[in-house]
C-alpha cells in the first residue's frame, strides 16, 4: 500500500471518528455558550438517542433487565434506519425541552458547581434507569443492510460504508445548524446571547423561548449522534458517559458557543487519535488531553471562542 | 521430565514434611475433637478463620460495570445458583459425595457481592471490604486478569482463599501465583497450544500475522503466547500493537493492521472491547483481506458482535454444547433457575469454583485455609464437564482440556448458541511442566 493511500486512510479515519464528537459537542457548546449552563447530562441524551434508535430500527432480543423479567423478551419496531433518523431527533428534542424547563431553568442563576452536580446526577440516574430496564449488557446495533460492509474508495481502498454515511450525515446536519444559527433571527438571538445574554434581555427580547429552542436543538443533535454512532459500537448504558468527555474536550479546543469551533475541535481530536494510533498507539488516549492542554495554554477561550464580556 | 531444577528441592521436602505433619496433627485433633464443623478448637486463628455463628460467608467480586460487565452478570447468576444448591441441593451438589446439600460443614452459606468495575484498585477495595467487614472465608471473581491478580495478592496477604473465576493471563498462575489462589480456567499459553494446530491446519502453515492486544497483563501474555506457538508452527509475526482497555473505536488500529500486508490478524481483545474490535474489522471488510482469529471468545461478547463472528476461530472457557453429564446437568440447572437461559463459560467457572472450594472444605473437615488448600492441591477430578483434570500443586493451575470453537453465522445464532465446537483439545496435548512456561516463574508463598 502506497504512502499516499496510508496517509489518506489515517486522515479519513480521523475525520470520521471526530464526526460523532462534533455532533455531540455542537449541542454542548451552544447550550454552554448561550445559556451558560454546564450540561453534564448531555451524554445521557446521546444514550437516549442510541437506545430509541436501536428499538425503532430493529427488533431486538432482550438479554437482561427488568423489561425482560416482565416478559418483554423482544422489543423494537423493526422499521429500519431512516425512520429512526427522523423520529429520534424529534423525541430527544422533546426530552431536551422538558429538561430545559424543569431541570435547567431553575439553575440558570446558580453557580457552575450546582449545575454540574445536578446534571451529573441526572446523567447517572438516566444511565442506571437504562441499566435496570434493558440490563447492563451490550446490544448489537446492526448497520442498515444498505450500508453494511466495505465499499471501495479511490486512493484509500476498501472502507466501511457506514462510516462514510456517518461523515455525510454529520456534514449535512452541521451545515443545517450552521445556517440556522448564522442566517435566521433565531440564530441572531442565539449568537447575541452567546456574546452577552444580559444585553439581549435589556434589548427587550424575551429570551425564554430561544433558550428552550437552543436546548431542544442541542439535545436533538446529541440524539442524532446516538443513532448515527450506534452502529459503530456495541450499545450499552455507559456509552453516554464515554462520549461526554471527548465532547467536552472538543468544546474546550474549539471554543464555547462556536459551531465552527466545534467542527475544528472535533476534527482535531479525531485526527490526533488516528495519527497517534498510526505512529505511537500507546499515546493515542493521552494525546487528546495534551492537545486540549496546549490549546488551553495558548488560547484559554479555545481556538474560535470569544472572550467573555465580564459584567 | 528434565530434573535439573525441576525436581524436589530442599525447600519442597521441608514443606512437604511440615504439611504431612500438620495433616496428621489435624487428623488426630479431628478424632479427638469430633471434627467439629467450624473447627475453631483445632487450628489457630488465621485470616477470617474460625467461622463464628451458623453462617459461612463468601465474597463474589465481579465486574458489574465497565467493559466486562456482561460477563460479570452471568458469573453472578452462577454464584447465586451455587449458593442455593450448596444450601438446598440441586445441580452438581446432588452428585458430589463431598457435598451435603445442607450448607458447608453444617453452616448455611451466605454471600456478599462487590463490583470490581473491571478495575484493579476498585476490585481490591471491594475485596478488602468483604474480607474485613463481612468476614468472608473465600473470595471468587474475575473477568479481568489485572483484577484477579490484584485481588489474589490481597487474599494471600489476608490469608483468605481466592478461587479465580475468569482470568486468562499466564501471570495469574505464573509469576503472580499465590498459595491462596487457584485457577480452573486455562491460560493464554494453553490457548496458544490449542489454537495453533487447528488454525494452521485450516489456513496453511506459512502465514504472516499481525496482533492487536489489550494493553494489560492478560493482553500482553496472550500476545506473547500467540507469537510463541504460531511461530513454532511456522507463522511469523509482522507486528503487534497494544490498544488501551476500553477502546471504543478500533478503526485506526485495524487500518494499520491492513496496511501491514499481513495474512492474518489476531484480535486479543475481550468483552465489549472484543465485540467492538471484531465488529469494526468485519465492517471494514478485513475478513476479505486477512484471516481473523479471536483467541479468547465468550458468549456475551459474541452476542454483542452478532454475525461478525461467523467462521472465526477462538477458544472458550466452556460451552453448553460440550455433551457430558456434568455439563448437561449444569446447563439444565442454570436454565431452570433463569427462565431457560443458556449459561456462558464464565458462569460455569463461577459455579465450579464455588463448589470446588466447598467440597475441599468438607473434605478437610474445617474452614482452616491451609487445610482446604491442601485438599485442592494435586487433586484429580472429572466432575466439571471438561474431562479429567488435575489442579496442579506446583502452580495451582488446572491442567485441563481447552474447547476450540468457530463462530456461527448470525442467522444460526440464538438461544445461547453462538459457536460451533470444533475441537475439545485434550489435556494430554496441552500443558507444560512445573519448571517451564508460566509455571517456571511461580513461587506460591506460605500456607500460614
Amino acid at each position: 500500500m502506497s504512502l499516499v493511500s496510508q496517509v489518506a486512510t489515517v486522515l479519513i479515519n480521523g475525520l470520521q471518528q471526530g464526526a460523532i464528537y462534533v455532533l455531540v459537542a455542537i449541542g454542548l457548546s451552544i447550550i454552554l455558550g448561550t445559556l451558560k449552563f454546564v450540561n453534564f447530562a448531555h451524554g445521557a441524551l446521546y444514550l437516549i438517542g442510541t437506545y430509541v434508535g436501536l428499538f425503532i430500527t430493529l427488533e431486538v432480543q432482550l438479554t437482561g433487565g427488568k423489561l425482560m423479567e416482565w416478559g418483554y423478551t423482544e422489543l423494537g419496531l423493526g422499521w429500519g434506519f431512516l425512520p429512526a433518523l427522523i423520529i429520534v431527533p424529534a423525541v430527544v428534542f422533546v426530552v431536551g425541552i422538558v429538561m430545559e424547563r424543569f431541570v435547567a431553568r431553575p439553575f440558570y442563576d446558580r453557580p457552575d458547581t450546582d449545575q454540574i452536580l445536578l446534571t451529573f446526577g441526572l446523567a447517572i440516574v438516566v444511565q442506571e434507569l437504562f441499566k435496570i430496564l434493558f440490563g447492563g449488557q451490550s446490544y448489537n446495533f446492526a448497520r442498515p443492510a444498505w450500508a453494511s460492509g466495505p465499499v471501495s474508495v479511490p486512493v484509500i481502498g476498501s472502507f466501511p460504508q457506514w462510516r462514510l454515511y456517518v461523515l455525510g450525515i454529520t456534514a449535512v446536519l452541521v451545515a443545517g445548524v450552521y445556517l440556522l444559527i448564522e442566517y435566521t433571527d433565531f440564530g441572531l438571538v442565539v449568537r447575541a446571547g452567546t456574546r452577552d445574554a444580559e444585553m439581549v434581555q435589556l434589548l427587550g427580547i424575551k429570551i425564554t423561548r430561544p433558550y428552550l429552542m437552543v436546548f431542544g436543538v442541542g439535545a436533538a443533535l446529541a440524539g442524532v449522534a446516538g443513532v448515527v454512532g450506534g452502529p459503530l459500537y456495541a450499545v450499552n448504558p455507559n456509552i453516554g458517559t464515554e462520549v461526554l468527555v471527548p465532547a467536552f474536550l472538543v468544546v474546550v479546543i474549539g471554543g464555547v458557543g462556536s459551531i465552527t469551533g466545534a467542527v475544528i475541535g472535533g476534527i482535531l481530536i479525531g485526527e490526533t487519535l488516528a495519527i497517534l494510533v498510526a505512529v505511537a498507539p500507546q499515546w493515542s488516549q493521552v494525546g487528546i488531553y495534551v492537545l486540549a492542554a496546549v490549546v488551553l495554554l495558548a488560547r484559554p477561550q479555545g481556538l474560535l471562542g470569544v472572550e467573555e464580556v465580564t459584567p | 521430565m528434565p530434573q535439573a531444577n525441576g525436581g524436589p528441592t530442599r525447600r519442597d521436602v521441608v514443606k512437604a514434611a511440615s504439611a504431612t505433619g500438620a495433616a496428621s496433627i489435624a487428623s488426630i485433633a479431628g478424632c479427638l475433637g469430633g471434627g467439629g464443623g467450624g473447627g475453631s478448637e483445632d487450628y489457630p486463628a488465621l485470616g477470617n478463620y474460625p467461622v463464628e455463628g451458623d453462617t459461612v460467608m463468601l465474597g463474589f467480586n465481579v465486574p458489574q460495570s465497565g467493559p466486562y460487565s456482561s460477563e460479570g452478570k452471568d458469573e453472578l447468576r452462577a454464584y447465586k445458583l451455587a449458593v442455593k444448591h450448596l444450601n438446598n441441593g440441586g445441580g452438581w451438589v446432588d452428585g458430589w459425595s463431598d457435598l451435603s446439600a445442607d450448607g458447608v460443614l453444617g453452616k448455611t452459606v451466605d454471600y456478599v457481592t462487590g463490583d470490581t468495575a473491571t478495575d484493579a484498585d476498585t476490585a481490591r477495595q471491594s475485596a478488602r471490604r468483604m474480607i474485613q467487614r463481612d468476614n468472608v472465608q473465600m473470595v471468587s471473581g474475575g473477568s479481568s486478569s489485572a483484577v484477579a491478580i490484584a485481588v489474589q495478592e490481597l487474599c494471600q496477604q489476608e490469608k483468605v482463599m481466592f478461587m479465580a473465576c475468569l482470568t486468562h493471563s499466564n501471570d495469574t498462575t505464573g509469576k503472580n501465583c499465590v498459595r491462596y489462589g487457584f485457577r480452573e480456567m486455562f491460560n493464554a499459553y494453553m490457548t496458544g497450544q490449542a489454537l495453533a494446530p487447528v488454525v494452521t491446519e485450516e489456513y496453511g502453515d506459512d502465514l504472516e500475522f499481525y496482533q492487536l492486544y489489550a494493553d494489560y497483563s492478560w493482553g500482553k501474555t496472550q500476545q506473547a503466547s500467540m507469537k510463541k506457538f504460531f511461530e513454532e508452527a511456522g507463522w511469523s509475526e509482522v507486528d503487534s500493537v497494544p490498544t488501551p482497555l476500553g477502546t471504543k473505536d478500533y478503526q485506526s488500529y485495524l487500518s494499520e493492521a491492513r496496511n501491514s500486508g499481513a495474512d492474518a490478524i489476531f484480535l486479543n481483545h475481550y468483552g465489549l472491547d472484543g465485540a467492538n474490535s471484531l465488529g469494526g474489522a468485519i465492517d471494514m471488510g478485513l475478513d476479505e483481506d486477512m484471516e481473523i482469529v479471536m483467541p479468547l471468545y465468550n458468549r456475551p461478547m459474541a452476542q454483542a458482535a452478532g454475525g461478525a463472528i461467523e467462521g472465526i476461530y477462538g477458544t472458550v472457557a466452556w460451552d453448553a454444547q460440550i455433551d457430558n453429564e456434568p455439563s448437561n446437568s449444569f446447563t439444565k440447572a442454570f436454565g431452570d433457575e433463569y427462565s431457560g437461559r443458556v449459561p456462558s463459560g464464565p458462569a460455569q467457572l463461577a459455579y465450579a469454583q464455588t463448589l470446588q472450594w466447598a467440597a475441599a472444605a468438607e473434605r478437610a473437615g474445617t474452614f482452616y485455609p491451609p487445610e482446604i488448600i491442601k485438599q485442592l492441591e494435586g487433586r484429580s477430578y472429572n466432575n466439571l464437564g471438561m474431562g479429567k483434570e488435575t489442579m496442579r500443586k506446583c502452580d495451582h493451575q488446572a491442567q485441563r482440556a481447552v474447547p476450540v470453537v468457530k463462530g456461527l453465522p448470525g442467522s444460526e445464532q440464538g438461544s445461547g448458541q453462538f459457536f460451533d465446537l470444533v475441537n475439545l483439545t485434550s489435556r494430554s496435548e496441552l500443558g507444560y511442566g512445573c519448571d517451564e512456561g508460566p509455571a517456571g516463574e511461580c513461587e506460591l508463598g506460605s500456607y500460614e
